[in-house]
Order: structure tokens, then C-alpha cells, then sequence
């Protein structure tokens, strides 16, 4: 009998594995807990406004406004309860709102920069200023968000922006060699018109492929290898899910964007070298005045520490700062670690320059 | 080896040796296919093959496009480009709003230290109590 348990066990160890493996890879986890409001919205966009958690007299009187990126769900700022960067920064007593774009249509296939950031983001910094009875802000943006924040700063720089924060921001291209987006996307072998007269915006699985496949081993099989590994560790795997829910939620890019990104910054450089034309407006990074802290990701491939460094050169701030992360593109804020390194560096700097 | 897992309270795991060969492995394929997709020659692969898929697939994509296109008409159902259209407008509308709504902001930030520095009304009790007042004065 004793014999019998000795075979079976294993077998049954190994059919536990593998329903609790298909259950972590098909469940999708609560994420976005964090309560909120929604204060504003204008076509996809939509800004909310989190519940504060700290009595009005011990908040930060200058209030937070999040950009993310136009291709990816915003939610892996508050990815789930008890790590979560929205949360965190609530129980310091920041007034926290988030600008999330939405997923565009294809009526929005002609969306550009210039819209986004002339066209919705003075709208709901308008809004945003109403509601908090504040003249200044502080402006938080992450990876394509970090590009929108850095234009609007620069073409609005008296629209009471107290303070920048860039994360993982791709403003710098003109080292080729480190970028491999812009090797994909050079003119002799990409022809970007072409993909989108086929497609009107950018498809999200094209964007995810392109994501995935700089680093196809890691993505595509270590992700799940360490996956069936911690498989009987609880912890992990809500992580994993987690992560999971937000990498598989994609959503494309306004095809307008996507022309501008692949022409203008990667092709051409066209910000950093100052020939960016915003309708009809140059943008003039020497115009950013804005208190300016610039934090990038040591082991980041999507976006390499070499683009983000530039714009310290650039800008008027005579309050700059860049800070090095170990970490991932996106590990820097919703890896294990954040809450021990970036989170609090964060809270730290814009602490200071809240008052 | 065998003492240590024994001080640990574990038994020996045999795919321990295993693991640690497919992750020496794994580490040094991932590093050549970094190598990989960051070549010149990927990226022309690559590009060629989405040219090759966009261009054998346009002439089907139109054709279904076309066909749909009538489909619709004769069922007098909107097409997609009837919903942009629409969506269009609607988009301007809700810019209408949002310029209306900041007007509106405006016009109340300019009013609102009027009127708190404007004296309370009074109630109507108190206006008669103080008409009376007057009247006695006279």
C-alpha cells in the first residue's frame, strides 16, 4: 500500500502543479482598488481623482496629477492592495489624480501629440485646478506619458506647473545603437504609412509583440518558468497575476501618435534636438522651468538610461535631479522593491516641493 | 551536500541539479536572442515579412471592406465610417461643453469674492422689525 502512495504522490503533486498553473495563467486578478472619482472626461479620456485618505489640514496643498503611457492601462499605478504606488502616496497625504486616456477608436486614428497635449491635457489641468482651488500642480509622467509631460511643460510652462517627475521618460534618441525600436523602425525596413493604412491605429498586440520580443527568452518563457517554480508559494503568484492582468491588457495607439513617434523621435530626434513642432509651436525644452526630477531604470530596455539623461541639459530648472534605479522598465515602480526604493524617493523629493 | 540538507530539515530534491542546468541555459539563450533581435538583419526580416503580410493581405482586405460596404447599404445599417463621422461630432460637442464649463468656472471665481463680500440678505422678520425701527425713529 505504502508502495502504491510512493508512485501516486507525485502524480498527484504534479496534477495539483499544473491545475493551480492553469488557474494562475486564466484567472484575472482584482486590480485598481484604490476608490475614486470621476471628475472629468473628454472622448476616451477621463480624469479621476482618488479619495484622499489624510485629513484635509495634513495634506500636500500642491496636488499630483499621473500621465501613463497612451498604450498600456494606467492601473500598474495601483496595481493591487497593499502595493500599490496611488496608495502609497495617499497615506502620505498627496491629492492624487490620474489622467487615463482610454482606449482609442478608429475615429481617433488621427490623434497626434499636438492633440493630447494642447487639446485634453490643459483641459483637465483646468479642471483638475478647479476642483483642488489651486493655482500650481505637480505632474507625474511615465514612459510615452513622461514624453507628453515634458511637451506640454516646455509649450505651457506658466500654467502653474510646480513640479515634474519623469519616469523611464524616451526623450533622448540619437544613440541608434542602444535603441532597438529604432532599429525596427528604420525607414529601409519599416514603412509605417503602409501599416497604417492597414490597420487606422497601432493594434495593442503589435505593441506587445514589439515589447515582448526585445527580450523574447525572459518574456516568453522564463515569465512562466518562474511561474511553475514558486507555483506553491501564494504570494508570488498573486504578484504574477497581477502583473499578468495588467501585460495582457493591452490597447492601441492612435495611429496619429504612433506616425509621430516613429518619424519625429526615433527616426529624427526631433525633441531633443528642438525641432519638435507642436501646431505650429517649436518646442523649446528651455522653456521648462518646472522643478524637475528624472528617474531611470538601470536594467530598463524599453526605454535605455541613455535617453532620459539629455533633458537635464536642456531644461531651465534651476531645481534638477536624476535618480538611478535598479530595475526594470517597469519594475522600478510596480517590482517588489518599489516600495523601498522609488516610492519613498519619490514621495521625498515631491515632499519637499509640495509645501 | 547530503549533510547540508540533512541540517536543513530537507530531503535531497534530484531536479535540483536539473533546475540549475536549464537556468544556466536559459540565462545564456536569452542573452543570444537579445543579440538577435538587435541585429540589423532582424530587423530587415521582420520588416519584410510584415510588408509581405500587409501587401498579399490589402487586396482581400479591400475586397471584404467593399462587400461589407454594400451589405450594409442594402440593409440601410450605418457603416463605419458613419460612426466616425457621428463620433466626430459627438467629440466636438463634448469640446463645446468642456469650453462652456470652463467659462462657467471663470465666471464663478470672479463672482464668488462679490458675493461673500456682498452683506447677508436679511430675512424678512428682521426687515420689518427694522422698517418698524425706522418708522418709530421718524
Amino acid at each position: 500500500m505504502e508502495d502504491a502512495t510512493v508512485v501516486t504522490d507525485p502524480f498527484t503533486d504534479l496534477v495539483g502543479k499544473l491545475t493551480a498553473f492553469n488557474k494562475a495563467l486564466t484567472t484575472r486578478t482584482a486590480i485598481a482598488q484604490t476608490p475614486k472619482e470621476l471628475v472629468w472626461t473628454l472622448n476616451k479620456a477621463k480624469l479621476y481623482r482618488y479619495i484622499p485618505v489624510v485629513a484635509k489640514a495634513q495634506r500636500h496643498p500642491v496636488p499630483l496629477l499621473m500621465v501613463f503611457a497612451l498604450m498600456n492601462r494606467p492601473y500598474i499605478l495601483d496595481l493591487r492592495p497593499g502595493h500599490s504606488f496611488v496608495e502609497f502616496m495617499l497615506n502620505r497625504g498627496y491629492d492624487l489624480y490620474l489622467l487615463d486616456w482610454g482606449a482609442p477608436g478608429p475615429e481617433d486614428k488621427n490623434l497626434k501629440f499636438d492633440d493630447y497635449t494642447l487639446e485634453y491635457m490643459p483641459r483637465a489641468i483646468r479642471k483638475l485646478k478647479s476642483i483642488a482651488g489651486v493655482e500650481e500642480f505637480s505632474m507625474l509622467g511615465w514612459c510615452i506619458g513622461a514624453i507628453l509631460a515634458t511637451i506640454y511643460a516646455a509649450l505651457r510652462p506658466d500654467d502653474g506647473l510646480r513640479n515634474l517627475i519623469l519616469l523611464t521618460a524616451p526623450l533622448d534618441f540619437s544613440n541608434k545603437e542602444a535603441l532597438t525600436f529604432a532599429r525596427w523602425t528604420d525607414e529601409r525596413y519599416f514603412n509605417v504609412d503602409q501599416v497604417l493604412a492597414a490597420f487606422g491605429n497601432m493594434p495593442g498586440e503589435m505593441i506587445d509583440y514589439g515589447a515582448k520580443a526585445l527580450k523574447p527568452v525572459e518574456n516568453y518563457i522564463i515569465n512562466y518558468l518562474k511561474l511553475w517554480d514558486n507555483i506553491e508559494n501564494p504570494q508570488v503568484i498573486e504578484a504574477w497575476q497581477a502583473m499578468n492582468t495588467w501585460v495582457t491588457d493591452n490597447i492601441p495607439l492612435a495611429g496619429g501618435v504612433f506616425r509621430q513617434l516613429v518619424v519625429d523621435l526615433y527616426r529624427n530626434d526631433r525633441l531633443m534636438r528642438g525641432e519638435m513642432m507642436i501646431r505650429g509651436e517649436r518646442v523649446d525644452l528651455s522653456r521648462l522651468r518646472a522643478n524637475l526630477l528624472t528617474v531611470i531604470a538601470e536594467g530598463d530596455h524599453i526605454t535605455p538610461p541613455c535617453q532620459s539623461k539629455a533633458i537635464l541639459s536642456k531644461v531651465s530648472s534651476k531645481d534638477k535631479e536624476l535618480f538611478s534605479v535598479p530595475g526594470g522598465h517597469i519594475g522600478i515602480m510596480a517590482g517588489s522593491g518599489a516600495n523601498k526604493r522609488t516610492w519613498p524617493k519619490i514621495d521625498d523629493w515631491l515632499g519637499r516641493r509640495s509645501r | 551536500m547530503g549533510n547540508e540538507q540533512a541540517a536543513n530539515g530537507k530531503p535531497p530534491d534530484p531536479t535540483d541539479a536539473f533546475r540549475d542546468m536549464r537556468d544556466t541555459y536559459l540565462d545564456a539563450w536569452a542573452k543570444a536572442m537579445v543579440e538577435t533581435v538587435n541585429s540589423e538583419a532582424y530587423a530587415r526580416t521582420s520588416g519584410t515579412v510584415l510588408d509581405t503580410y500587409l501587401s498579399a493581405s490589402s487586396p482581400f482586405r479591400e475586397a471584404v471592406e467593399k462587400a461589407m460596404l454594400r451589405v450594409l447599404e442594402q440593409l440601410s445599417m450605418p457603416s463605419r465610417a458613419d460612426f466616425i463621422a457621428l463620433a466626430d461630432r459627438v467629440n466636438n460637442i463634448e469640446m463645446r461643453l468642456d469650453d462652456m464649463d470652463a467659462k462657467l468656472d471663470r465666471i464663478e471665481s470672479y463672482t464668488k469674492p462679490a458675493m461673500e463680500s456682498k452683506p447677508k440678505p436679511r430675512s424678512r422678520q428682521s426687515n420689518r422689525q427694522s422698517k418698524r425701527k425706522t418708522r418709530g425713529a421718524r
